[in-house]
């Protein structure tokens, strides 16, 4: 159902993809753990490889949680439902994370 | 000549709202009000509009003023003799912080809605009855600002309530949520604030705030909830008055209004999160829980009273509201958590709940707190036990349409976060509920606008890059933020009831309110 208004109602997504340039926004839900009270938002780039995302992004925020290691604490991984095993310089493109796409990591 | 025979109250009422009225010859009536058309509701007879009160302008300033007199009479003495000493703790005031830069400004935003309504409404009588609620609405707002700014001289939080409202991520709530109704037609308007908002669940809002201020010693704000009280009971009747006007005047009107009953009962709801967290965590000396608040002025006077009622015209009780039923267990805890993580960026505090307010939710929600709540809040006091303070590191993911951080869980299983989202013109959209993804797909032109405060946050749009950039650009002071233990207002109360009590000292200002 369209909106109903006195005019043309048309307006562009005030997130889209092209206000962040090279960018995207990218979620990071830590499934199963409460600590984190919701998952986060990070703006990063299409390019950025996995492991720097891992270790720029995902390590300092689990790092709050006192459980979290970053040499020990192992996870699996899903980008939008589908599971993925990066190995490492893969883009977060290459993984299939687009904008606004769900990482979701369970504990093993 | 005999003199005129003064008319009686009710007849004064029908010669200001019915004789001054007249029939337009010059324009057309759809010229004259042109927005009574497009949102398909169809009225048939505007003089069946019944305003129960019939108040005239002589009678409504009379009333009004004598409330202000008594008010401001409570105001002056509270600030003379030194009344927020009187307080049961300082962080009391996080809720009154919360009210001033949540809901002071949309009584201004209803104050400025209900006078357009005074112009645009077809019939005299509707036309009259917004106009004594625009003005109601606005001397809120004041008697609002002029209750807490004593607070202001002396405490944190509340020196830039207005810029902040239209700028902090949490305060989008309340702003987001006025925005929708103001941009909305008159009719849909009048649903959603003066029905949804000032009968569905005004109770669940002022009830919780008023009784908070009279149980941790806050005259002023108790006095004005007085004040305002018969006013509210007015919009009340309003509110229920536009509805039953509406399901009256034809059939077709009915599936159109249960639609808005369905969208602002979920959004008022998600509102409410805000309310919920303050009743079960902020207030020092408790007054009920908000699961007790919500089966009590909500599940018995709304789902019990009101729904049966309107039964008669064919409205079924709101989508989504089994939700709303069964999150009462959780739903306090999963905001104040939140809240908890990002009051560094926050203009209240947070703090671990103490011994006895945790045995106290846990007697409130025997089934939640200790299984699940209990655990974190001694794991975030081993953090502060090891000279930390558990802040979240970085912004949440938010809800398109409520734009609450996406902290609810899934209905019935209270372990995992609900993630819910919709592809609408190439671009994902992610909501926090059924409720919301719902009202997402109505609409979906309405809120892919949504400025969304972490969104903003990362295009650059709030004073820059870092964390202190953007608290600058929120005007957070020092102390107006984080936790409340060796906070500034905290010692500042500290020292000045010390003073008080050996040299009956008044206590000096706080330097930059």
């Amino acid at each position: 159902m369209a909106v109903r208004s006195i005019g043309e109602y048309k307006f562009p997504s005030r997130s889209r993809q092209e206000l962040y340039g090279d960018d995207q926004l990218v979620h990071l839900w830590w499934k199963g753990n409460l600590w984190f009270c919701a998952a986060a938002c990070f703006r990063a780039p299409k390019a950025m490889s996995w492991n720097d995302f891992v270790g720029g992004m995902v390590n300092p925020l689990f790092s709050c949680d006192p459980e979290f290691d970053a040499a020990t604490t192992t996870f699996t991984w899903t980008v939008d439902d589908k599971p993925i095993s990066p190995a490492g310089d893969e883009s977060l493109e290459a993984l299939g994370v687009g904008h606004k796409s769900l990482i979701t990591c369970v504990a093993a | 000549m005999a003199a005129p025979r003064k008319l009686s109250m009710k007849q004064r009422y029908a010669a200001l709202t019915r004789d001054l009225d007249w029939d337009l010859s010059y324009v057309d009536e759809d010229k004259a009000y042109p927005y009574t058309s497009f949102e398909g509701i169809k009225i048939h007879d505007w003089s069946k509009w019944e305003d129960p009160f019939r108040l005239t302008i002589d009678a409504y300033m009379k009333y009004q003023a004598e409330k202000d007199k008594r008010l401001y009479a409570v105001l002056d003495s509270f600030a003379q003799g030194q009344g927020h000493l009187q307080l049961t703790d300082p962080s009391y005031l996080n809720a009154m912080k919360l009210f001033l830069q949540g809901v002071t400004p949309l009584e201004y935003q209803a104050h400025r809605n209900f006078a357009y309504l005074a112009r645009f409404l077809n019939g005299p009588g509707p036309r009259f009855a917004a106009l004594c609620q625009s003005q109601d609405e606005l001397r809120h707002a004041q008697t609002e600002i002029h209750t807490l700014s004593n607070y202001n001289k002396y405490y944190q939080g509340m020196h830039s309530w207005q810029h902040q409202h239209d700028r902090v991520w949490y305060l989008s709530v309340p702003k987001s949520y006025f925005d929708d109704a103001v941009t909305a037609g008159p009719f849909e308007f009048l649903i959603a604030i003066g029905f949804s908002f000032e009968y569905l669940l005004t109770n669940l809002l002022f009830v919780p705030f008023m009784s908070g201020a009279s149980f941790n010693g806050d005259l002023p704000t108790m006095t004005f909830g007085f004040s305002a009280q018969s006013d509210e009971s007015r919009h009340m009747t309003l509110g229920l008055e536009a509805i039953k006007f509406m399901l009256e005047q034809d059939p077709d009107n009915v599936p159109i209004v249960q639609a808005w009953i369905d969208k602002w009962f979920w959004r008022g709801y998600r509102l409410l999160a805000l309310v919920s967290q303050m009743l079960d965590y902020m207030l020092p000396r408790k007054v009920m829980s908000w699961k007790e608040a919500f089966e009590l002025y909500f599940e018995e006077q709304m789902l019990g009273g009101l729904f049966p009622d309107l039964a008669y015209y064919g409205i079924t009780p709101p989508r989504h509201v089994e939700h709303a039923i069964a999150e009462k267990e959780v739903l306090s805890h999963q905001v104040y958590w939140t809240l908890y993580q990002f009051s560094f960026a926050a203009g209240f505090t947070t703090t671990i709940p103490s011994e006895d307010a945790q045995k106290w939710l846990a007697e409130q929600y025997p089934q939640t707190f200790e299984k699940l709540y209990k655990p974190l809040w001694g794991k975030a006091a081993a953090v502060v036990d090891n000279g930390g303070r558990y802040f979240y590191q970085g912004l949440p993911q938010l809800c398109q349409v409520c734009q609450v951080p996406m902290l609810f869980t899934e209905p019935g299983d209270p372990t995992t976060i609900c993630q819910r989202h919709t592809e609408f013109e190439g671009e994902r959209y992610d909501f926090c509920s059924d409720g919301c993804q719902w009202i997402f797909e109505r609409e979906p032109e309405k809120y892919v606008q949504a400025w969304l405060p972490v969104h903003q946050i990362y295009q650059g749009n709030c004073g820059g890059p870092t964390v202190p950039d953007v608290l600058a650009w929120y005007k957070l002071q020092p102390g107006d933020n984080g936790e409340i233990a060796g906070n500034l207002e905290q010692t500042a109360w500290e020292t000045w009831h010390a003073t008080s009590s050996a040299e009956e000292q008044a206590p000096a200002p706080v330097a930059g309110n």
